[in-house]
Parts: structure tokens; sequence; C-alpha cells
């Protein structure tokens, strides 16, 4: 008999390990598949899971009831404040009309000289080795000064930011709080310092995130010095991590597809449209969480306040409800776009534009300076459960 | 042909405009500028159209045959 919990099926799948790598989409395709709900009871307060397309859309539509006070079900009690994701309602709408003019694809736009200059320089710089590790010596530090621009600062300050910032983040997700404070006390005392030379010499806030924030007013009232620095903070959280391990992915995929990889170079134009497909194949985030606050029947779900809601964005990329062969990439895939890599609802990811940018600079400009390279031979390739990241990625090429 | 944008639904995923840049425009948040709008697809438009609507990750843009009833 199949085991239940409040007469939903219950899975025991733990998702926060390491495993190899594509482990996780695995699992996360044999969950989908064995009930349309399930209970996951491997956490301390358990989560049902939402797992199919139209699900997992619905489900970040239900934002009025349904709050971010869990933003991951599988660590419903990250301390760490953020925002705007910890606001609901018409406070989070507010701090979003701040923000979204400087993450807009207008705005993001403006970057791209930028955003370009920046890449070509760090693949100029690995270039002659003929090998590099991906992840370490690029995919990290490209997302890393381009927030920094961002910010209206020196993109040179990555030099010591990036190890602030990979301190904190590993060090937070090892629960180890100790180092997370010190690292956080760091870049903290770094952003304060830009905020208060913004606040004595403030640029154009149509061009500067940063001097916007500082003369923004919601219902009449400034925003707070912390609440601003909770926001770089934030923006800092949601842009590295994730941009380093889309491309980790994106790059397993196209050393080990010849073919997928000659496309882009036959006809680089292609390249957004290779981009949103692998959003929708390998996305990193693969759940996001809320928390219930009102009964909710949920298409026959029975939720109660305080139930912790898994929207399995892995899964509905995935389901082949929605997308024919979901495991296959398909260059030009109709409605590819319509993945939910990014969220959805009014929570969607603030900087969905500027990571796609991200990463179709990268793409155009590496394959037009390294269009052949393979994994180093040998290699094991591993993945980080929880919010997914390849830790290495070997790459050697002909110089 | 008809198109609608659910003005409560859209998001400002910014898909749509990116697939029928002569249909639909952008606003400065990043929003489609035509939210909360029907009219009726100029001729030549009703391809773009569907792959706007086949882009929405919102589900927020419909194509209809007939000018809804309360237009």
């Amino acid at each position: 008999m199949t085991e239940t919990h409040r007469g939903c099926p219950v899975s025991h799948t733990d998702y926060t390990g390491y495993a190899p790598i594509h482990e996780h989409y695995r699992l996360l395709d044999e969950d989908r598949e064995k009930a349309r709900f399930q209970y996951n009871d491997t956490t301390d307060r358990g989560y049902f899971m939402l797992q199919r397309y139209d699900d997992v859309q619905e489900g970040f539509q239900h934002h009025e009831t349904w709050t971010t006070a869990v933003r991951s079900a599988l660590r419903p009690g990250l301390g760490e404040p953020l925002l705007p994701q910890d606001l609901n309602g018409q406070q989070h709408v507010k701090l979003r009309r701040i923000l979204n003019q400087f993450f807009a694809p207008a705005a993001v736009r403006r970057m791209e000289p930028m955003a370009q200059q920046r890449c070509v320089e760090l693949i100029d710089e690995l270039k002659p080795a003929g090998r590099c590790d991906f992840v370490k010596e690029f995919a990290i530090r490209y997302p890393t000064d381009l927030f920094l621009a961002l910010l209206g600062l020196p993109v040179s300050d990555g030099d010591f930011f990036l190890g602030w910032s990979e301190e904190f983040f590993n060090a937070m997700l090892a629960g180890d709080t100790a180092v997370a404070a010190a690292a956080k006390k760091n870049i903290l005392e770094y952003f304060d310092e830009a905020v208060n030379e913004r606040r004595k010499n403030p640029r154009d806030p149509k061009e500067d995130m940063v001097s916007r924030l500082v003369e923004a007013r919601i219902d009449d009232e400034a925003l707070s010095q912390e609440d601003i620095l909770t926001i770089c903070l934030t923006l800092m959280l949601a842009g590295l991590d994730t941009t380093r391990s889309a491309l980790g992915y994106i790059y397993t995929h196209l050393a080990q597809n010849p073919t997928d990889r000659q496309a882009i170079l036959d006809d680089p134009s292609t390249i957004p449209n290779a981009v949103e497909e692998f959003l929708r194949l390998y996305p990193l985030v693969f759940q996001a969480g809320r928390e219930v606050q009102e009964p909710t029947d949920f298409n026959g779900l029975e939720l109660a306040p305080g139930d912790v809601v898994w929207l399995g964005i892995g899964q509905a990329n995935r389901d082949p409800r929605k997308f024919e062969d979901p495991e296959r990439f398909v260059l030009g895939r109709q409605g590819a776009s319509q993945h939910l890599a990014f969220g959805g609802g009014p929570h969607r990811c603030l900087g969905m534009h500027l990571a796609r940018l991200e990463l179709k600079v990268v793409l155009e400009e590496w394959h037009q300076r390294i269009p052949e390279y393979r994994i180093t031979p040998g290699t094991e390739l591993t993945e980080r459960g929880g919010q997914l990241t390849l830790p290495t990625l070997p790459l050697e090429w002909e110089v | 042909m008809y198109i609608t944008i659910d003005a409560d639904r859209c998001m400002g995923h910014g898909r749509c405009y990116a697939v029928a840049p002569d249909l639909l425009s952008d606003d400065e948040e990043g929003f489609v500028a035509e939210r909360g709008q029907r009219w009726e697809v100029p001729a030549g438009q009703v391809g773009p159209a569907q792959d706007a609507v086949d882009a929405c990750p919102e589900g927020a843009i419909a194509l209809v045959e007939n000018a809804p009833a309360d237009a």
C-alpha cells in the first residue's frame, strides 16, 4: 500500500546532496511521474509538491494567499533577509517598481557594450593557457564583474569582492554561521561605503541604481540604509551563483554535443533561442517554496495555513505534458520561453533579462574566440543539489 | 482575429515583444506596453501574434476569432 500523508503519496527523495551531473533532473522526473501531488518528508517541515507544468504555473500565480514567508521548500528556515523577495502584496509591487527599470530589457541593452568588453577581456586572459577550470576562472568571475558595474562600482574590485561573496555563499549553504557572518560583514561594509559615496555625490537616478535607491520614496518614506544594503546583498546572492551554474551546464552540454555547438557556430543569430532552450532544459533553481496563508483546495489537494508548497520548476520545464521530448535540446523549439526557470507571478526573477544578456554575450564572444573545446578527459562531473551548480568544469582547447 | 493581454497576469517576462516586435512594444519597466488591451491583429501579424501567445510563461495572451462581446 502506498504511504500517504493527509491523502497525499509520500516522497522520501532528498534533493539537497551531491550527485553525478544531471542526477537531480532524473529524480525530479521520476517524482513527477509517480503522482500528480506528493508530500516530501525529508525536511523538518515537509512540503507538498506541485510538479506538473500547469500546476506549477498556477502555484506561482497563487501569490495572494501563498507567500514568500517560505522562499525555498528545501530550506524554509533560511534566515537571511532578502529584498524584495520577503515582501508580498502591494509593498512588494512598490519596491519592484523602483528596481524594475534597471533590469528591464531596455536598461539591460544599455549595458551590452560594457558586458561584451568585459567578457572579451576575461576570455583573452584565459585563452593562451589552452585550459581552465571554466567554473572557477570564468563563469563566476564574469557575473561578479557585471554585478559590480550594475552598482556603479569598478569591475576591478572583483579581484577581492569575489572571495567575499564566494565565502559568504558557501558558508551560508553549509550552515556555517560564523564564517558567513564574517564574510557578510566585509560585503556590507563595502556596500555601505558605496551607498554613502552616492549620498554625497548623487548620479543621475535614471541611470544609476544606487542613486535611485537613495532618492526613492515609498509612501513618502525613504528606504532605510539597512534596506538598501539588503537589496544590494540580495542582488548579489541572486545573480552570481545562478549565472555561474547556468554557464556550467550550458558548456557541459556544448562540449558533449558538438552538433549543437556547430549549430550556434554556423549561425550565431540563433544564440538567444539557444539560451531560452538551455534555461528550460537546465534550470538551476529547480524549486521555489511558498507558505500557505489560507485554507486552499488546489485542484483537489487540500492545503492548510502553515503548509509549505514546493513549486517544481525543474519538473515543469521537463514535463512531457507541456514540452514534447522534454529531455532533448531543440534549438528554436516553439514555446520554449514558456519555461519557468525564472519563476512566475509577481516574484519572477528580477534579473532575468540581465541573465539572458550575460549568457548570450558569453556564448557569442567565447565561440568567436574558442570555437572548439572539450571537457578534460577523465573528469567525473558532479553537481550540488539544493540549488544546482557544478563545483568544477575543466575545459581544454588547442592553442 | 483579436489579441488580448491580461494586465493582471502579465509579469513583465518580456518574451512577447521579443518574438513579435512589430506588434508589441515594451515600457520602461519591461512590461508589454499594450497590456490590458485587446485589438484586431493587423494583416500579416497573425503569425507573430501566435508566437507571442506561445512565448508567454504566464498564459497572459490570447488570440480570439471574434471581437469580445463587451469590447
